[in-house]
């Protein structure tokens, strides 16, 4: 099974372009993340597949069928919201066996069923309960076992962690991370937050503007992304960018200068995530020379932010660096295999 | 000790209104009660022997049980077409765009700004037309009028507080749009529902200019029959208060029986998070 965007187009009634010329393609049982800043079109695009909302252009294909006219509930998909909508005026077992019946299951099958999923989602000690007497963390439980309780071909998910708290988050994201390993069902999860799509993720997509303009597991979108929005939007702290020239295999910005052997000439930016960049507190053979301007204790790690001769960047090193003085002065080494080099126009990935 | 000092006025306060707002129902009750000679005594008559003529006196020697089968029938059927046609409109006005929507909503309520007297002489030469003339249908209709603004209007802010992702998920979990608003909707919206019916349950049951123009004969209602009292040799005080006791019966009863929806409806749909 398989499920295509072909060249989806959404505008809404007033204008804005949601989605552009979308087009993406995955395989049944994946874990696909669509990422992306607020107003790229990532909710959208998750609308139109579960056909909430209707494509402007383009169409949409489950298995090689056309879906894009089909009304949700004939496309064998289900759906968690960020707000959970759970029916207010049912029990949790009530919610639950809900898509059940409505889609005519026996109800000696259906007790069955319910059991299930709130055992594997342990929320079978909560079932008699109403939706307002459930901790966030249990209405969310509640409505994934909702998504999920049908078998359904594809499990849409909108941002499902943001209205839990941080420590919630974490753990809701390793159960769904196990759910799917147990379930194999295809998900396909809307979020804004690279660290849970890094995470969580089979493949990422990384969506901007309306445009998709990533789509890879998450290892190749962390060390190899493709232009420098996703660089920058990839990984905390965020990669450091710089933009410069590259004249006679040297790269320059201000006061800074590196020797970058291979590369055309012309307006490029320079990215180096904070983790990659290894620091002295000596002078080093090969090293930027450099100031401390404040430094942070994130143990196990430290964040260090630094001046190169009028140009700020941020290192992530292990704890057991010297903590120096403000103003001191210490040497930075960035290692050629590490850099990334994007087109100083078009913010495209430069080999 | 000012708290408690408070909690007298406050009692104090409680019990003017109390006597302000009992007092004339209890002086009604009385009344239907009372001989002729006794209702109409200069000084007021605390104390008297109770007589019971006037309830079968003009219940059933005058024929006036029929006018509270009328009174329900219009009241009910009324209120049931308000919210059958009402709640649909009012759920598209909460959820969906469409042009000119809001001057619509608003031309809903400006049909409640006219004085009902300029209204109701053209209605009444259309239902004539049409030979509606005396019936209950041409006062159910009349009555449609303006209960099916007020549902408009209520039942908007109801629908406005049910989060859109709960039609949505309605629809995921296998509803049909119909499916969807019948199965799950009605039932999250039904205490604004209750609310709203029994307004304008109590709106239709009391109104008198529409239903006296309209139909002041057969079907006439009951608060059409109450002037029928006042004759020429007098006001039948007693018969009229026999008349006024049963009239609020319902509204009372009805009151109490839904009261605590009704404060939650009128706050929850005007509330907004």
């Amino acid at each position: 099974m398989s499920v295509m965007f072909k060249e989806v187009t959404k505008v809404f009634g007033d204008g804005t372009v949601a989605l552009d010329r979308f087009s993406l393609q995955f395989d049944s049982g994946e874990f696909v993340v669509l990422l992306g800043p607020s107003g790229s079109g990532k909710t959208t695009a998750c609308r139109i597949l579960a056909g909430l909302e209707e494509a402007t252009s383009g169409n949409i294909e489950v298995d090689g069928r056309d879906v894009t006219d089909l009304p949700p509930r004939e496309r064998g998909m289900s759906m968690v919201f960020q707000n959970y909508a759970l029916y207010s005026h049912k029990s949790v077992y009530d919610n639950i066996a809900y898509p059940l019946r409505v889609r005519g299951m026996p109800k000696s099958e259906i007790a069955g069923k319910v059991a299930e999923v709130s055992r594997l989602l342990q929320i079978d000690d909560v079932l008699r309960r109403r939706p307002a007497q459930l901790s966030g963390g249990q209405a969310q439980r509640v409505a994934v076992a909702r998504a999920l309780v049908w078998q359904p071909q594809i499990c849409l998910m909108d941002e499902p962690l943001s209205n839990l708290d941080a420590i919630l988050r974490l753990q809701t994201r390793t159960e769904l991370k196990r759910l799917h390993h147990e379930l194999r069902t295809t998900f396909v999860f809307v979020t804004h937050d690279q660290e849970e799509a890094m995470t969580l993720g089979t493949r990422i997509a990384v969506l901007n503007q309306g445009r998709l303009v990533q789509f890879a597991v998450p290892k190749e979108i962390y060390h190899r992304p493709v232009s420098r929005f996703v660089a920058e939007f990839i990984g905390r702290p965020a990669m450091n960018t710089i933009d410069g020239r590259i004249e006679d295999g040297i790269f320059r910005a201000k006061e800074f200068s590196l020797p970058v052997p291979g590369c055309a000439d012309g307006k490029a930016v320079l990215g180096i995530r904070p983790e990659h960049i290894v620091p002295h507190a000596a002078a080093h053979a090969g090293a930027l020379a450099c100031r401390l301007d404040v430094l942070e204790l994130v143990e196990p790690d430290m964040l260090l932010f630094v001046d190169c001769g009028g140009q700020p960047l941020i290192v992530r090193c292990t704890a057991d660096f010297p903590e120096l003085a403000r103003g001191a002065e210490m040497y930075l080494e960035l290692p050629a295999e590490r850099l990334h080099f994007f087109d100083g126009e078009t913010g495209l990935r430069q080999p | 000790m000012s708290r408690t000092w408070w909690r007298i006025v406050a009692l104090g306060v409680l019990a003017v209104v109390l006597v302000i707002v009992v007092t004339p129902y209890l002086w009604l009750i009385m009344t239907s009660f009372k001989s002729r000679i006794d209702a109409l005594a200069d000084a007021p008559v605390w104390f008297f022997t109770p007589t019971f003529e006037h309830y079968p006196k003009v219940f059933l020697d005058k024929g006036y049980l029929p006018l509270v089968l009328n009174s329900l029938i219009v009241a009910c059927t009324s209120t049931g077409l308000s919210l059958i046609v009402g709640v649909p409109a009012a759920y598209v006005f909460a959820r969906h765009n469409f042009l000119g929507k809001e001057d619509l909503f608003f031309f809903f309520l400006t049909t409640r700004m006219a004085p009902p007297v300029s209204v109701v002489v053209p209605m009444f030469l259309l239902f004539g037309f049409v030979g509606l003339t005396d019936t209950r249908t041409a006062v159910i209709l009349a009555h449609s009028t303006f209960n099916l603004s007020l549902v408009v209007w209520m039942m908007r802010g109801f629908f406005a507080d049910i989060p859109r992702e709960v039609d949505e998920a309605a629809q995921m979990d296998g509803h049909t749009r119909a499916g969807m608003f019948v199965r799950v909707l009605l039932p999250l919206a039904a205490p604004g529902i209750a609310a709203t019916a029994v307004l304008c349950f109590i709106l239709s049951w009391n109104e008198f200019l529409y239903a006296f123009i309209l139909a002041a004969f057969e079907s006439r209602t009951l608060t059409v029959g109450i002037p029928g009292l006042v004759t020429p040799h007098g006001t039948l005080w007693g018969q009229v208060a026999a008349v006024a006791v049963v009239a609020t019966l319902p509204i009372i009863v009805f009151t109490f029986l839904v009261q605590r929806h009704l404060v939650r409806g009128l706050t929850f749909g005007a509330v907004k998070g």
